[in-house]
């Protein structure tokens, strides 16, 4: 068996989890509000109970991104010149041919995948807990409203990449969705930066 | 009403003044409001700019009680200016009769009229007579230019109410009312017909009946009486006061409007010579010569077999009340309070709130032994002994609540304003105990009638003789509910013999015995026919063997096309939808108005009972004699001599209405003359009974009315929380200007008082109210609903009764309180 | 936007110059309704409750505007929802709560409400309540009364044709014809379902002058709803392309 390298902790990967089950929870009933589906209120018994579920779900993902900042949110901030380069390459995705520059622990197509979700994640949070709470207040009512569903079409958009990406395109990422390991082979390959940061390389 | 609800639409100007048709009366705006898109105007007489005024074509406001003087310049303006409908006053009126050369005005006695007595309070009416010829015909002037004459006379008393007098008193805008006069006055012409609503806010003052004489004035002198669209139209803000007053709910009238007898007429015949007009005018038809016939049937109905000719027909039983005694309600409550009463049965009514001086009111209940209140919730009546100030320890009074039915938990007849006796069915089963009211009497009847069969008493025949023959009785002989059919049928007549028509060879049957009686022409004085009230009769009929109630009709045919759909339900009397609608036509019998023709004499055809040629077409009239111009009878049939009365002699403090003050008024002197006040109503001398005029402590005229939302005292609608809703808390509305000298803010709790009493209240500040501009100073006027009472809502806080503060003085005919017009001051609470 | 039964659909005609004030409306929608009495108080008005609420569906309002004749022009108003065509309710609603009637007015399934009152922000005449249940109610034209043949009960009780129901288009040609020169409501938001007949400018009784929907809403409803779909596609297309076209990372490449 090859040696493996742990990429996540045991609680990281099950934040994760918590965030993408309840993203998944929300982008479902929040499609079901947006077009009246009613097989699929009836799923939960009916609308109300429907945005209960969408309410409090949102309270959970409101939370588990806020858990995610502790290890993402730093790192999704830093940039360098390798960076810039994977840029120049689209990542190696356009064409499995070119040299991709050595990268850390997260690429930055990740870090600003993750900035967006924290930033779309923030918003559609906060414009949730207006629409719910603050229902006397025409302007936080509209607003919120409105934020809440721009930020729900950023989610539309990058979630599905990133299920995409993380998936079919990268065969064996899933796997670290799973246990949090990865081979250290593989690590030395896309990982150099990071395995010389912890040591390993 | 002479007229009725649906007639409204057919006029082209309708005068709302001394009522608030929009809100009290919502009905008679649909059919305001049809007239209306037909182009007629309305117009709105009334101290505030109401919700009529709002719907209004002119506006006019005028101080609170003085309604004559308005009116009075409306005489004037109209003689002057020859507006008047010269051949209905010539033909249909006393105008051109010759008054005695004795008689005088308040033009010449400075307010009075002769022949007043002022220990008396009341006048000697020898001088207010007409000149006779020797056959006992009035002498009349057709040139109405004899100086004695009714018209002249008029012209003399009404010259007196100048336009500038009449602004100087009213308050009214000078230009307003001449707008008013003019457009009021253009319905002199054949082909304009005027009409007008009143309620209330005429007949509760000191000269409440002068007010509506006055108004008759006018309306005869226009040609608008018995006209399609015109008449004197009371909206009666109740839906069956109409029925109850047709009924003798009043103490000086029994049902069909025959008088209560009085000490001094001792037997049946007395009371018929002292109690039928007689009149040696050829041409008339003097209907109330059939005295004899109603009060007689109407001893056989509540008397029945045990009244018969030898013992008078029972009239001896009827209750009498003293010569000149006044029964009414202040005098009730006055007894009362003097303790004169043992017992007191307030039934269907809440005294202690609706009385005007209700402190008087609630004081005179705490004489009673005993109080039985009948009723759909306990009120501030039933609960006198614990209301604001009592203090129960100190009350003997037993009460008793005996609940009842509401008019939709029982079947029986309303009769609304325009005299439509309407069936009404029963919607819902009563709640709880409750009886209706029939049934109560019923079980009250029985009981007492076993008392008097026990124990004897004083004078037990009255109430033994009782007819009482309204259904199934049990064993004991009791009825055991109350067929309310059989009382309709017994209230219409039956005949109790085969009766003959007499003047005919051989002798014609009428009526069979025991059948309903077919119309009160059938009705009888020697005892073969009864009827419980003759004006009623006609109304449950029998036709081809079969029993109708005429009243459950729902016909929906209108043939004439002026709304009298004369298949709906039955107005009395037989059906006739306009009163006097024979002065509708001309005396050939065409009709003044071809537009709206009321009733038109058809020459030609053949009337099918007489077989003679010559048939009235369109209402049912009054009276089936041809027109007064080929050989018939003059129109006005209720009157002795057959006319409608310019000069009328009938009320007590003059042939002509004259302008006095109020009671309680913000005048030291009356601007008319030196009589400030009517010289003939009576003045209650207790300290419960104060008045105060021109008082520095009650700068302010108030006055009382209603809102939509609440009826009378509000015991059926304070209970309706959706009522509550809209009208929560009792208000007084102000101006502005007064609000802004008082430093009062719209929407604050203030307190109103009165020289009896006072009550806190929401200020309702508002540009519908504006200070008046009398005499040359200015006054402020306010005006508060009467619908609100301490005991619900049991917060309080609805605020108690503005009958707190009204005065409990009265008309000097009718004795309704002054509740429209007397003095108040509002202050901050 | 326009329904299915534009031709048949039926309206309220409220003509306040008919308006006595009498508010026999008021209660006849709250006897109908069976909606609770109001505890209120009065504020120096005869308006009253004074605004609508959840248990009062129409109130008249009584306006008191300046007048050159009379002390003052008292002008009573019939308000309540104005079932609009283009009605922001319906479109921000979502549960389809809200939902057109086969007469074109907009009513309710109260079952189906689940209490965000977004609807009352999207209602450009302030309408919607809330009950005590939080749902929503309002005027929902007495469509239980017209699927049994029956008049709305407020019009069913005016008594001086105050308001009217009828077809839409019968009621504004007659309004017209008896020389209503404004009748407020024919065209703003494609055309309300509670029209008023006016002689004067609407804005004397009160009325609100080019009534229109929150833009955030329109730009919402129009935009950004089709986007959600629209993007979804996208991306799941574009993701399934690149796997055809480009295909998945091979051993020395990364994952994002």
């Amino acid at each position: 068996m090859a040696e493996m390298v742990r990429k996540s902790r045991v609680d990281e990967i099950l934040n994760h989890w918590i965030l993408a089950g309840s993203c998944i929870l929300l982008s479902i009933t929040g499609f079901a509000f947006l077009f009246h589906l009613e097989p699929v209120a009836s799923v939960f018994g009916g609308f109300t109970t429907m945005a209960t579920v969408h309410n409090w779900g949102g309270v959970v993902f409101g939370l588990s991104l806020l858990y995610s900042m502790r290890d993402y949110l730093k790192e999704s901030l830093e940039y360098d010149a390798d960076d810039l380069g994977w840029f120049k390459v689209a990542g190696g995705y356009l064409s499995h041919k070119v040299t991709v520059p050595p990268m850390g622990k997260y690429n930055p197509g990740q870090k600003l995948f993750y900035l967006a979700i924290v930033g779309a994640g923030i918003a559609i949070a906060l414009s949730g807990f207006g629409i719910w709470l603050m229902k006397e207040n025409t302007t936080v009512m509209l607003v919120s409203h409105i934020v809440h569903n721009v930020a729900f079409i950023i989610f539309v958009l990058a979630v599905p990449i990133h299920i995409y990406l993380g998936t079919l395109a990268n065969p064996g990422t899933f796997q670290i969705m799973v246990n949090g390991m990865m081979p250290l082979s593989d690590a030395k390959k896309k990982h150099p930066k990071w395995m010389k940061a912890v040591g390993k390389m | 009403m002479t007229n009725h609800w649906i007639d409204l639409k057919n006029a082209d100007v309708i005068l709302a003044m001394g009522g608030n048709p929009a809100s009290n009366h919502p009905i008679s705006m649909k059919w305001i409001m049809r007239a209306r898109e037909k182009g007629a105007k309305l117009i709105c007489v009334d101290p505030r700019f109401s919700q009529t005024a709002a719907k209004a074509d002119l506006y006019a406001p005028l101080r609170s009680g003085t309604d004559i003087a308005f009116l009075g310049g409306m005489i004037n303006y109209i003689l002057e200016n020859n507006l008047y409908f010269n051949d209905y006053v010539l033909n249909y009126t006393n105008a051109s009769f010759l008054v005695s050369p004795d008689f005088k005005g308040p033009a010449d006695m400075d307010g009075l009229f002769s022949g007043y007595n002022a220990e008396k309070r009341n006048y000697d009416k020898k001088s207010w007579s007409f000149q006779m010829d020797e056959n006992g015909i009035a002498l009349k002037d057709p040139t109405l230019e004899d100086p004695n004459c009714v018209f002249q006379l008029l012209k003399k008393h009404y010259a007196r109410y100048t336009v500038e007098k009449v602004v100087d008193i009213t308050g009214t805008p000078k230009d307003k009312l001449l707008e008013v006069y003019k457009l009021f006055g253009s319905t002199g012409k054949p082909d304009r017909v005027g009409t007008n609503c009143y309620a209330m806010g005429w007949t509760q003052h000191t000269v409440g009946t002068q007010n509506i004489r006055a108004m008759t004035i006018i309306q005869v002198l226009l040609g608008n009486m018995g006209m399609a669209g015109g008449g004197i139209n009371a909206l009666r803000g109740e839906a069956n006061v109409q029925g109850s007053t047709d009924q003798g709910l009043l103490f000086h009238i029994l049902p069909g409007y025959n008088p209560t007898p009085n000490a001094s007429l001792v037997d049946l015949a007395t009371y018929i010579e002292k109690n039928t007009p007689t009149t040696k005018e050829p041409r008339s038809v003097n209907w109330w010569a059939n005295r004899n016939k109603y009060i007689t049937s109407y001893l056989k109905a509540i008397y029945g077999e045990a009244a018969t000719k030898e013992n008078d027909f029972g009239y001896s039983w009827l209750p009498k009340i003293d010569v000149g005694q006044n029964a009414s309600w202040l005098m009730i409550f006055d007894k009362m309070f003097k303790g004169d009463f043992e017992g007191f049965f307030a039934w269907g009514q809440n005294p202690a709130c609706s009385g005007a001086n209700s402190n008087k009111t609630r004081q005179a209940m705490t004489k009673l032994k005993w109080l039985v209140n009948v009723n759909l919730w306990d009120n501030e009546t039933g609960s006198f002994w614990r209301g604001p100030g009592m203090n129960p320890k100190d009350i003997q009074t037993e009460v008793f609540i005996l609940p009842c039915c509401s008019s939709v938990e029982k079947e029986g007849s309303i009769s609304n304003s325009g005299r439509w006796a309407q069936w009404r069915y029963k919607a819902v089963e009563p709640v709880g105990q409750s009886m209706p009211d029939a049934e109560i009497m019923n079980e009250l009847y029985f009981k007492i009638k076993e008392l008097y069969k026990k124990e004897g008493g004083a004078y037990p025949e009255p109430i033994m003789n009782l007819t009482w023959d309204y259904g199934d009785r049990d064993a004991a002989g009791k009825v055991k509910h109350i067929d309310i059919h059989a009382v309709a049928k017994e209230i219409n007549g039956y005949f109790l013999e085969d009766v003959y028509d007499m003047k005919v060879e051989p002798p014609k049957l009428i009526g069979k015995k025991g059948d309903l009686v077919t119309s009160f022409p059938s009705l009888q004085a020697d005892g073969t026919t009864s009827s419980g009230n003759w004006i009623y009769c006609n109304s449950y009929i029998l036709k081809d063997g079969k029993e109708i109630n005429m009243m459950a009709r729902r016909g929906k045919d209108d043939p004439t096309g002026l709304g009298l759909f004369p298949g709906w339900s039955w107005a009395w009397p037989v059906n006739r939808r306009i009163i006097y609608n024979r002065a509708s036509v001309n005396p050939q019998g065409e009709p003044w108005d071809p537009k709206r023709p009321l009733l038109k004499w058809n020459a030609t055809k053949l009337n099918a009972t007489t077989k003679t040629p010559g048939v009235w077409e369109g209402d049912v009239p009054d009276g089936p004699a041809p027109p007064m111009g080929t050989d018939g009878k003059l129109p006005f049939i209720m009157k002795s001599d057959g006319i409608a009365s310019i000069f009328g002699p009938g009320l007590v403090e003059g042939p002509f209405p004259e302008h006095y003050e109020a009671m309680e008024c913000p005048l030291e002197v009356n601007p008319m003359s030196k009589q400030r006040v009517n010289p003939t109503i009576k003045i209650f001398g207790d300290k419960m009974d104060a008045s105060f005029s021109c008082d520095a402590r009650y700068p302010f005229v108030c006055t009382t009315y209603r809102v939509s939302e609440h009826w009378q005292t509000g015991v059926m609608t304070r209970h309706c929380s959706w009522l509550l809703e809209m009208q929560p808390q009792n208000f007084v509305e102000m101006s502005v200007e007064l609000a802004k000298d008082l430093k009062i803010s719209n929407g604050e709790t203030v307190i109103v008082s009165s020289g009896r009493g006072e009550i806190k209240t929401v200020a309702m500040v508002s540009e519908r109210f504006k200070p008046f501009k009398i005499a040359g100073s200015t006054v402020h006027q306010v005006g508060i609903p009467w619908h609100f009472g301490w005991q619900f809502p049991e917060d309080g806080s609805g605020y108690d009764s503005v009958n707190l503060l009204t005065p409990n003085v009265g008309d000097a005919n009718t004795m309704i309180p002054e509740s429209k017009a007397f003095m108040v001051n509002v202050r901050k609470a | 936007m326009a329904n299915d039964n534009t031709k048949n659909r039926k309206a309220i005609l409220v003509t306040p110059e008919a308006c006595i004030g009498c508010r026999a409306c008021q209660v006849a929608c709250k006897s109908w309704n069976q909606l609770p009495g109001i505890k209120t108080k009065n504020n120096g008005t005869y308006q009253n409750p004074p605004d609508l609420a959840s248990a009062a569906f129409n109130i008249i309002q009584y306006n008191e505007v300046p007048s050159q004749e009379n002390p003052v022009r008292w002008l009573f108003v019939s308000r309540r929802c104005m079932h609009c065509e283009d009605a922001g309710c319906m479109k921000i609603c979502p549960s389809g709560a809200l939902y057109r009637t086969a007469e074109g007015a907009v009513a309710y399934d109260r079952d189906k409400c689940i209490g965000c009152k977004l609807c009352v922000t999207a209602c450009p005449f302030d309408v919607p309540r809330y009950d005590t249940d939080n749902k929503v109610t309002k005027c929902h034209l007495c469509f239980d009364r017209i699927a049994a043949a029956m008049h709305p009960a407020c019009t069913k009780t005016c008594p001086t044709g105050a308001l009217k129901y009828g077809d839409r288009d019968e009621l504004i040609g007659t309004a017209k014809k008896e020389g209503f020169g404004t009748i407020y409501g024919e065209k703003d938001l494609d055309g309300l379902g509670t029209i008023y007949a006016f002689k004067d400018e609407p804005k004397l009784y009160g009325m609100k002058e080019n009534p229109t929907i929150p833009s955030s809403v329109v730009f919402w409803h129009n935009y950004l709803k089709p986007l959600s779909v629209i993007g979804l596609g996208g991306v799941v297309a574009a993701a399934a392309i690149h796997y055809l076209a480009i295909g998945p990372h091979k051993e020395k490449e990364e994952e994002v």
